[in-house]
């Protein structure tokens, strides 16, 4: 025992007391944030041009309709709320109302304004079809299909990823055409409005007696806590994972390349070194996991929302990450011993990885039904349990004890057979030397010791 | 006592059989030589006392046990190929192997510091193993070796790449740990450093044991079939460089610049060979010798020794 906690000690040390350590610990709450920091950062840096878009009003009823909405738009929705003086934010709607006798009529019309669009005159421009508010004039369908055929408005552009108009005039055009269908129906439009207003529904939890026997009143659900604390929990888990079990690799295989194996296999056993490694790798995740967990609370408090740390599952999520850690690093470990180089280990690394990830592939549904038959025997098929069971567990109302229970005596079943086979092919493969030892090979390893 | 018993022990790797049938005591506070050309199964036999690999036939007794764990404290192994963690100060890492040994952390200070300013590097006790040169860290290695004070030390190949100061300074060490009462096993194929240093020497060729005992010993069984030559016949004090191999009774001829070794066939009557020489010239020196190690290693291993001694 006291070899193994020295060769930990000092793969702990390597680990932790290093540049990469720092900067791993840093780079990766960036790369996983980084998008949503970028987005809200970047969410004022649009560009504000004008966008210049023709209309063929075809009715002659809406093109008027339409320059006003833009007008009002652009007067009152452009701008950053709350700042004096004002400051643009989003660019002006300039509608350019396009005479339908002057343009002629399709194709001729459309292919001279794709022209102009073409020439950056504008930026798209828009076809409404005369029959456009006579088609469905009819009082049942003008009040149950508020949808426009697509035939009858056609939006021409060549970007079509720049969607910000189209949206705008999809509301606009809907409202409008919805108030000249009720009036042409003869309907009271402020009575139409009310009947249609939608109605919240709250999400609320289950109620139960107090210790003096009173009904409690329901929680209200917090959606922050059922989904992003599940979410975040799985992917601190798979941090912690990878973190750990990566560098694992790349240590045996420094050992190994290094020949600095023969010199600790002088002084300790096989399985004593990779044990010694393992736990080495597991206080480099629980460091990681510690200093994540510790600044997450500290935010959450700062936020007024440390109620959502799951404080309750602490113990279950070290307990799983350190089996889990152990696992997977025995894997990892195997296969820096059977390889001579990183390029061979990237082609082994990648089924090791697929099982590694096999919980990211499925947590979406597990996170919808987290009681469903599904979700119960993905998180007891141990290589996904840790990632699984805590995010189960996570979310209200979380599930029966003797599922973790089971699920740890699972991966606890897995890890020491993991291990065992892990310790067989690293005794043969750490000194091994010349080429790299092929799947087969290493099967044979594990069967033959 | 012996230090290191092997009874009959082999080993193959595949077809290969690195050791064959191998039979070999060490006596307990001894130095023994462990030679032989490249790929002749020196290295194989040290992995295997050290119990890091485990022989297919045989048995092995290492300090009175007999044990299939590699990983004793009493053995210090210095492996041919030095390993050392490059991001590590040189005290750390002595440190971390005086600790897997076994040695407490408060010891290991006054050790480690000993150790360092006898090998001569004090001075970089704290800097990272990567700014040593070679001979540095192989001597950090050695330190490694025998900073717990192992009953039996395995070196193998301990001089190689040394310049000479510092290889002066290993030996030393080697014969210091001997006087301190550990056992040594080194391998080595600089025959010189092997008769010097060693007391018994062994050979092993193709896997299988062809030497074994003191030097004396070794010679023994060779006679005194050397006899080193210089002739002067050019008239102003030169050595001659007169080919001698036509001489009766002369097998080979090894030509050393200013002088020559004749190897003669057993029976050959030295004086006449003397005869001959003074025919020739005039003898400044004549000396009947056994055959050095080199010679030996030399006559059994032929063309593979010829490999061994460039490598």
């Amino acid at each position: 025992m006291r070899k193994v906690l020295t060769i930990a000690a000092r793969d702990y040390r390597a680990a932790v007391f290093s540049k990469a350590f720092l900067i791993s610990l840093v780079a990766l709450p960036v790369l996983w944030g980084g998008s949503a920091i970028a987005q809200i950062f970047l969410k004022d840096k649009v560009d504000t041009a004008d966008r210049r878009v023709a209309i063929v009003d075809r009715t002659g009823k809406l093109s008027s309709l339409i320059v006003a909405a833009a007008e009002q738009r652009n007067s009152n929705e452009i701008f950053k709320a709350g700042v004096t003086p004002r400051q643009q934010v989003k660019p002006r709607f300039v509608i350019e109302v396009v005479d339908p006798a002057e343009i002629g009529a399709p194709p001729q019309s459309t292919l001279k304004l794709s022209d102009r669009v073409r020439k950056e005159e504008l930026l798209a421009f828009v076809d409404i079809t005369a029959d456009l508010l006579e088609a469905d004039a009819g009082p049942a369908s003008a009040v149950a299909t508020p949808v426009m055929p697509s035939a009858k408005v056609a939006y021409y552009s060549n970007s079509p990823t720049y969607g910000d108009f189209s949206n705008w005039l999809k509301g606009v055009l809907n409202n409008q055409i919805q108030e000249i269908r009720l009036g042409q129906a003869g309907l009271d439009l402020k009575l139409v409005r009310r009947a249609n207003r939608p109605e919240a529904i709250d999400s609320l939890g289950l109620v139960s007696l107090d210790k003096d026997g009173n009904i409690t009143d329901a929680d209200k659900v917090n959606m922050a806590a059922s989904f992003l604390v599940p979410i975040g929990l799985m992917m601190l888990m798979f941090i912690g994972v990878m973190v750990g079990s990566t560098p694992l690799l790349q240590s045996v295989l420094e050992e190994k390349m290094g020949r600095i194996a023969e010199v600790l296999l002088g002084s300790a056993t096989p399985v004593q070194l990779m044990l010694g490694k393992l736990v080495g790798t597991v206080g480099v995740s629980i460091t990681i996991m510690g200093i994540y967990m510790a600044a997450g609370y500290v935010a959450l408090w700062h936020a007024g929302y440390a109620d959502l740390f799951p404080t309750h599952l602490l113990l279950w999520f070290i307990l799983f990450l350190t089996l889990s850690v152990v696992m997977n690093g025995a894997l990892f470990a195997a296969i820096g011993a059977a390889v001579t180089d990183a390029q061979e280990a990237q082609s082994l690394l990648m089924p090791a990885m697929v099982v590694t990830m096999a919980p990211m592939f499925v947590f979406m549904n597990v996170i919808k039904e987290p009681n469903s038959t599904f979700s119960m025997v993905a998180s007891l098929f141990p290589p996904a349990t840790p990632m699984l069971m805590i995010l189960r567990q996570s979310v209200p109302p979380g599930v029966p004890l003797w599922q973790p229970i089971v699920g740890i005596v699972l991966v606890l079943a897995t890890t020491v057979a993991s291990v065992w086979a892990a310790g067989r092919v690293f005794r043969v493969g750490i000194l091994a030397q010349g080429k790299g030892a092929s799947f087969q090979q290493i099967c044979r390893w594990i069967i033959q010791g | 006592m012996q230090a290191v018993e092997l009874e009959s022990v082999s080993k193959m790797f595949g077809t290969h059989r690195a050791v064959d049938d191998l039979t070999l005591a060490v006596p307990s506070g001894t130095i023994y030589g462990f030679i032989g050309p490249n790929g002749s199964g020196k290295t194989t036999t040290l992995r295997m006392i050290m119990r890091i690999l485990l022989p297919d036939n045989g048995r092995i007794r290492v300090l009175g046990a007999e044990s299939s764990q590699a990983a004793n404290d009493q053995i210090g192994y210095l492996p041919e190929e030095r390993g050392l963690y490059k991001k590590m100060t040189v005290r750390e890492m002595l440190r971390f192997y005086a600790e897997i040994k076994g040695v407490h952390h408060r010891d290991c200070r006054v050790e480690i510091d000993g150790w360092l300013e006898r090998m001569l590097l004090t001075d970089w006790a704290n800097k990272k193993v990567e700014a040593l040169s070679k001979g540095m860290a192989q001597k950090v290695q050695f330190i490694g070796t025998v900073i717990a004070k192992p009953k039996l030390v395995i070196l193998d190949e301990p001089f190689s790449g040394l310049d000479p100061v510092n290889a002066e300074v290993l030996k030393d060490a080697v014969l210091g740990l001997k006087r301190d009462g550990a056992t040594v096993i080194f391998s080595t194929h600089d025959m010189d450093v092997a008769e010097k240093m060693c007391d018994f020497i062994f050979m092993i060729f193709k896997g299988k044991k062809v030497l074994d005992g003191t030097l004396e010993e070794i010679q023994g069984q060779y006679g005194t079939d050397i006899l080193r030559v210089r002739l002067e016949s050019n008239g102003d004090g030169t050595e001659s460089m007169l080919d001698l191999s036509d001489i009766a009774g002369v097998e080979r001829v090894n030509n050393f610049g200013r002088f020559q070794e004749l190897r003669v066939r057993r029976g050959t009557d030295s004086q006449a060979v003397l005869a001959a020489l003074t025919a020739r010239g005039r003898v400044r020196h004549f000396e009947v010798s056994s055959p050095s190690l080199q010679d030996i290693f030399i006559r059994i291993a032929g063309a593979d020794a010829v490999e061994a001694t460039h490598a």
